[in-house]
């Protein structure tokens, strides 16, 4: 399985994959689980060769069991085709609200190797990457664990595990008179950092309904924001936007860019809400859409006897 | 507000009337409950003037629906102009920016656009709304006593739900049962006080956010204000624009008048900031709008994407700018006139949907569709031969004028969610495996069945086509242009073909009128008439003014609509080899089969593959009022506004006359006058003179070129700003400067740069390079592609590791991006259709005199 857990906030990530393309160091682990059975339109190596999303969701929609056969862990068996074929039969589903899990995975080819280092042979990697090592311990180390959602405030700010590196390296503002936000999951303290606006809008994948938009470019405006090192994902920084859609009550399914660009895959999830509104989900395959949900009929069949 | 007249406002209420009446009792026995036809409709305030122009135009009941649909609906482009746009294209549109109510005396000046007469500004004598703040910050228009309210709610009921729709032809295969779609989703909102730009209610305002981002309703100073950026190094400046988590008041629409609409000829504003209703017309364009400069009118202008936006002239936009092909190439709004009379092109293969009253059980639906929940409203997919139009400059949009119609939605940003979006091409996206590395086509069948616009617009084409044959559209001759200026002071003034004559030969010589005649019919009419004696060279006898007594057309649409090599033309080549409707690309089901078998032009380098190399031959009539020429409008004086307000002036920011050995800028002293719009009929007269000798003396012509106006920095992939200084750790920079050894760069080399294509065989010179040498082989020759492989190998090895070094490898190899991996390399603008070079100095005259009377 080529998979990351406990790994760095967001799409900051992207540093790493570009320092696995060159190293090779494996830093993914195979923890053995299957990738999830459910219906995929076929498709060619090529971009003109994938289905349209469209087709995809009118010919092979996703029953509500189907949903509850992916789980955050096994869905990062898929390839990003893949991937992206759950992502465009998914809706937004309501703004979350409270703490979530988090795990990265990042784009994989059909040959199950990492996407960049297929691409014409590799020789794109190479021209792409130009990483300083000082730069890349500071991003490898900020552990992400999760996002908190503020829902009525339509903010989020993520949890950072461990802020070591970005310590010495002075990135880190704080004081007495400003300390650091906290918050104790399971009895571990983590930080949290990088504050985001929270919104419905455009998906850049799959313009046919929105998606939840986690959007870093005006961070430096939020409450809690403290300039370093938050201003990292601003518009000043990695310009980075999320986009996430429901899978599931309790899970959803994120895709990370960089000043638009497309970069990393990622899950969040809430044991207790998954395990809470499963039942219900399984039976009526409704639940609350913030979001324009778009004007293509979706059809989720719900599933008669559970999943 | 202007007052129509008292007869005009009699033959509106007669026409209202009419439109009021039951429909025949079979259309309404047959109508299921739920009809929009069978509702009884409410006219609004807003719909009057259009109702009285109807009357003016004499337009029937299905003309009348189609006017009103083209001048008002939206199709639900809303959310394309206020999210999709945006967020997913990247570009920003600064609405306040251009329909502030506080300049809406200097609109026309900066923007083109035609001020709707209905509207007025908050606060002025007579207007409903006394402030700013009422209206947030825009004109105040009809049926906003009923919008505004719904600012920040839910609940709105569009005006288009009341739309009356002309009764159901006979034969309609869907028929006789009036089954269209809910004319609801037509979407016509209230005018914004620019005539085709329409604004809804925003349920998701939050007035208390606006507040404090603006600090009042009536202004979005907020909103747009410039936010300096932090890395410098020529980055763009940015503004609240782009955050998504605001949401303005109103969602903008614009509807295909936008573009379309335009003043009359025959009878011009006295003051274009303040036309009445009379002064418009629907169908002949509008030769001043600067719709490029609109739509990115909220990004700042050393951006990749103002760049490639806002370089069209007045009157002319690329269309394929958003569902980009990256070839540069605007073009004019077509002057939809004496459509009667277009020709056709029989016997051309054409796939695409027709109407059908069932499907067989089991069939295909991507081959045979009836919509759920109607009786026999069905559609099926099949090769036909049929006569069709070339609609396009270059004959695409071919498979038929209403779906050329139904297009232009998609054009101006109608279902971009549910049908088109997720088939662009994305500029990011530099790998082939993945969606949106290149664009896939639009499909029809799925669009009918998952955006209930395009329904609601198809199931109303033919009102527009109708409304497109109608008395609006036909000629308008400078003879009559005339006879109305008299009649301005003098009601009873006549104005003859004679007195036309007369005054034309005091200008261009005794006989001129006669004789241009004679050189048209020996020069021109091969390709600039229709009549099929000219094709053949039966010239003698032809009358190029005669009507058809019956339709009251001219019987020649003075263009023959056939194909000319673009080398043969010699114009500015760009936008024949415009590729959106070729096989596998986004308009594909829009092109005939005929269409994309033509041979390329053998003669043009570029790829002319698919169809394209060629431009349609134009129409000639009433050229007098069509000035400047040329697909581009480039030839002729170059047009501006001179708006009040400087930072609007976008002429000044991008002047275009150059010298030609070293494509630079002249000096402002050496500049040409620009000509300041004048669209009164002298004003026209004056304007097609200067570009009809423009025209005849090509060795005059100061070159054009629409040159970068400063250097820009395309950035390709994430940057990391540690705080202290910025260090790009992925992706690609690449600043394209605005000179090169001395050459200026046009504006263009950014839009036509094929850097996908590029990055590919960056990497293939590494990976696969025999594999390389032979592909550049067959498109460049073999002695080119062994320098272009050496030069990407000598790249790619100063890159690797070091992306930022691609800038300085580039441009010590400008060729590569100028001319190996440009999709056009044509540079003057204002180059070709040199015929009648040769005429004498009489002869040229008296050819623009006769073109003067058609």
């Amino acid at each position: 399985m080529t998979r990351i857990s406990h790994w760095p906030f967001g799409a900051l990530a992207v540093c790493m994959l570009a320092a696995m393309a060159v190293t090779g160091c494996g830093l993914f682990d195979d923890d053995g689980e299957r990738a999830p059975e459910i219906a995929f339109a076929p498709h060619a190596e090529g971009y003109a060769g994938k289905p349209d999303f469209a087709w995809l969701e009118h010919r092979h929609p996703l029953s509500t069991a189907d949903l509850y056969k992916i789980t955050p862990q096994n869905i990062a068996q898929l390839d990003q085709e893949q991937v992206d074929q759950i992502y465009a039969r998914l809706s937004a589903g309501p703004i979350p609200d409270g703490a979530f899990d988090g795990d990265l995975f990042f784009p994989r080819g059909g040959s199950g190797k990492l996407r960049l280092s297929e691409i014409a042979g590799g020789g794109l990697k190479g021209l792409l990457v130009n990483v300083a090592g000082g730069k890349l311990d500071l991003v490898g180390e900020m552990l992400w664990k999760g996002k908190v959602f503020y829902r009525d405030e339509r903010l989020l700010r993520n949890r950072i595990e461990d802020l070591t590196t970005l310590r010495k390296l002075g990135l880190v503002e704080e004081s007495a008179d400003t300390p650091l936000q906290k918050l104790n999951v399971g009895g571990k303290d983590q930080w949290l950092l990088f504050p985001a606006k929270l919104y419905c809008g455009q998906s850049l994948l799959d313009g046919r309904r929105e998606s939840i938009i986690i959007d870093y470019a005006f961070t430096d405006e939020l409450p809690g924001y403290r300039r370093m090192p938050d201003l990292l994902a601003g518009r000043n920084g990695f310009a980075i936007r999320d986009e996430i859609r429901m899978v599931y009550p309790g899970f959803y399914l994120g895709r990370a860019y960089m000043d638009r660009a497309f970069v990393v895959n990622f899950v969040l999830h809430n044991a207790q809400m998954i395990a809470a509104s499963r039942e219900a989900f399984l039976k009526t395959g409704q639940v609350d859409q913030d979001c324009w949900s778009g004007t293509q009929q979706r059809l989720i069949a719900a599933a008669a006897g559970g999943g | 507000m202007m007052r129509p007249s008292s007869q005009v406002v009699l033959a509106a209420v007669v026409f209202i009337a009419a439109m009021l009446a039951p429909p025949l009792p079979l259309a309404i026995a047959d109508a299921p409950a739920a009809s929009p036809a069978s509702t009884p409709a409410r006219i609004h305030a807003q719909d009057l003037p259009y109702y009285e122009a109807c009357a003016r135009e004499g337009l029937n009941e299905s003309e009348c629906a189609g006017r009103l649909i083209w001048f008002k609906a939206t199709a639900g482009n809303e959310r394309f102009h206020t999210y999709v746009f945006q967020q997913r294209v990247g570009v920003l549109i600064d609405w306040f920016r251009v329909l502030r109510s506080d300049e809406r005396g200097d609109r026309f000046r900066a923007w083109g656009i035609i001020n709707d007469p209905a509207c007025c500004v908050p606060g002025s004598p007579d207007c409903p709304a006394k402030s700013l703040d009422e209206t947030y910050g825009l004109d105040w228009c009809p049926g906003d006593e009923e919008l505004l309210p719904h600012v920040g709610r839910s609940g709105y009921r569009d005006p288009a739900c009341d739309f009356r729709d002309a009764a159901l032809k006979p034969g309609d295969v869907h028929g006789p049962a009036d089954q269209r779609h809910d004319a609801c989703d037509l979407r016509f909102g209230t005018s914004t006080g620019a005539l085709g730009i329409r604004k809804f209610p925003n349920p998701r305002f939050d007035r208390a956010a606006w507040l404090k981002l603006n600090g009042s309703p009536g202004t979005w100073e907020g909103y747009n204000r410039p936010i300096a950026a932090a890395g410098g190094r020529g980055e763009a400046a940015r503004s609240h624009l782009q955050d998504g988590a605001i949401e303005p008041p109103f969602l903008i629409g614009t509807s295909c008048g936008s573009c379309h609409i335009a003043f009359d000829p025959l009878n011009p504003p006295a003051d274009p900031a303040r036309p009445a209703w009379e002064n418009i017309k629907g169908l002949i364009g509008n030769q001043y709008t600067r719709v490029s400069e609109i739509m990115v009118s909220g990004m700042a202008s050393n951006t990749l994407e103002w760049q490639m936006f806002a370089h069209a002239r007045p009157g002319t936009s690329d269309t394929s700018a958003i569902p980009t092909d990256q070839v540069n190439n605007p073009g004019t709004i077509n002057a939809l006139i004496n459509l009667g009379k277009r020709p056709t092109f029989a016997n051309e293969s054409v796939i695409k949907w027709r109407k059908t009253a069932s499907c067989a059980k089991g069939d295909d639906e991507t081959r045979c569709w009836c919509e759920p929940g109607r009786n026999g409203k069905c559609w099926e997919k099949s090769l036909h031969k049929e006569a069709v139009h070339h609609i396009l400059k270059g004959g695409e949009d071919s498979i038929g004028a209403l779906e050329a119609i139904q297009r232009v939605y998609f054009n101006i940003g109608s279902c971009s969610e549910q049908c088109w979006v997720n088939h662009l091409a994305d500029l990011r996206q530099l790998d082939p495996q993945q969606r949106g590395f290149g664009q896939t086509p639009f499909d029809i069948g799925q669009c009918r069945r998952d955006c209930p616009n395009f329904r609601a617009v198809e199931d109303r084409l033919g009102n527009i086509l109708d409304f497109f044959m109608s008395a609006e559209g036909h000629a308008t001759d400078l003879r009559e242009a005339r006879e109305n200026t008299l009649r301005v002071a003098n009601p009873g003034a006549r104005y003859t073909d004679q007195d036309l004559i007369a005054d034309l030969e005091r200008t261009f010589g005794a006989g001129a009128v006669a004789r241009g005649r004679e050189v048209f019919a020996n020069g021109c009419a091969r390709c600039h008439s229709s009549q099929p004696a000219a094709a053949t060279g039966q010239l003698a006898g032809l009358d190029f003014h005669k009507l058809d007594l019956k339709t009251g057309l001219r019987e020649d649409w003075l263009g023959n609509d056939g194909p000319t090599a673009v080398s043969e033309v010699g114009t500015f080549r760009c936008r024949a080899l415009h590729s959106n409707h070729m096989a596998g690309h986004v308009w594909q089901e829009y092109g005939s089969e005929t269409l994309r078998a033509q041979p390329p032009d053998p003669n043009v380098k570029e790829p002319g593959d698919g169809g394209r190399g060629h431009y349609r031959n134009i129409s000639l009539l009433n050229l007098w009022a069509h000035a400047p020429f040329l697909h581009n409008n480039a030839l002729g004086p170059e047009l501006c506004g001179k708006p009040h307000n400087a930072a609007n002036d976008f002429y000044a920011q991008r002047p275009r006359y150059v010298d030609a050995s070293n494509v630079k800028l002249l000096p402002a002293e050496r500049q040409p006058a620009c000509f300041e719009y004048d669209p009164s009929v002298e004003g026209r007269f004056k304007l097609y003179t200067l570009s009809m000798q423009a025209l005849l003396n090509p060795a005059q012509r100061i070159p054009k070129v629409t040159l970068l106006n400063e250097d820009v920095t395309l950035r390709l992939g994430p940057r990391l700003w540690d705080g202290t200084d910025k260090e790009r750790l992925l992706g690609f920079e690449l600043t394209i400067p605005s000179e090169i050894d001395g050459r200026g760069v046009t504006a263009s080399t950014l839009g036509n740069f094929q850097h996908k294509a590029f990055i590919v065989d960056l990497v293939r010179a590494k990976t696969a390079p025999d594999e390389l040498e032979r592909s550049l082989a067959k498109r460049l020759g073999k002695e080119s592609a062994r320098k272009v492989l050496a030069d990407l190998q000598a790249v790619a090895r100063e890159v690797t590791g070091k992306p930022n070094g691609l800038v300085e490898a580039l441009r010590a190899r400008p060729y590569l991006i100028k001319q190996v991996y440009s999709s056009c390399t044509a540079e003057v603008e204002n180059a070709g259709h040199r015929f009648g070079e040769d005429l004498s100095e009489a002869d040229k005259n008296a050819l623009i005199a006769f073109l003067a009377t058609l």
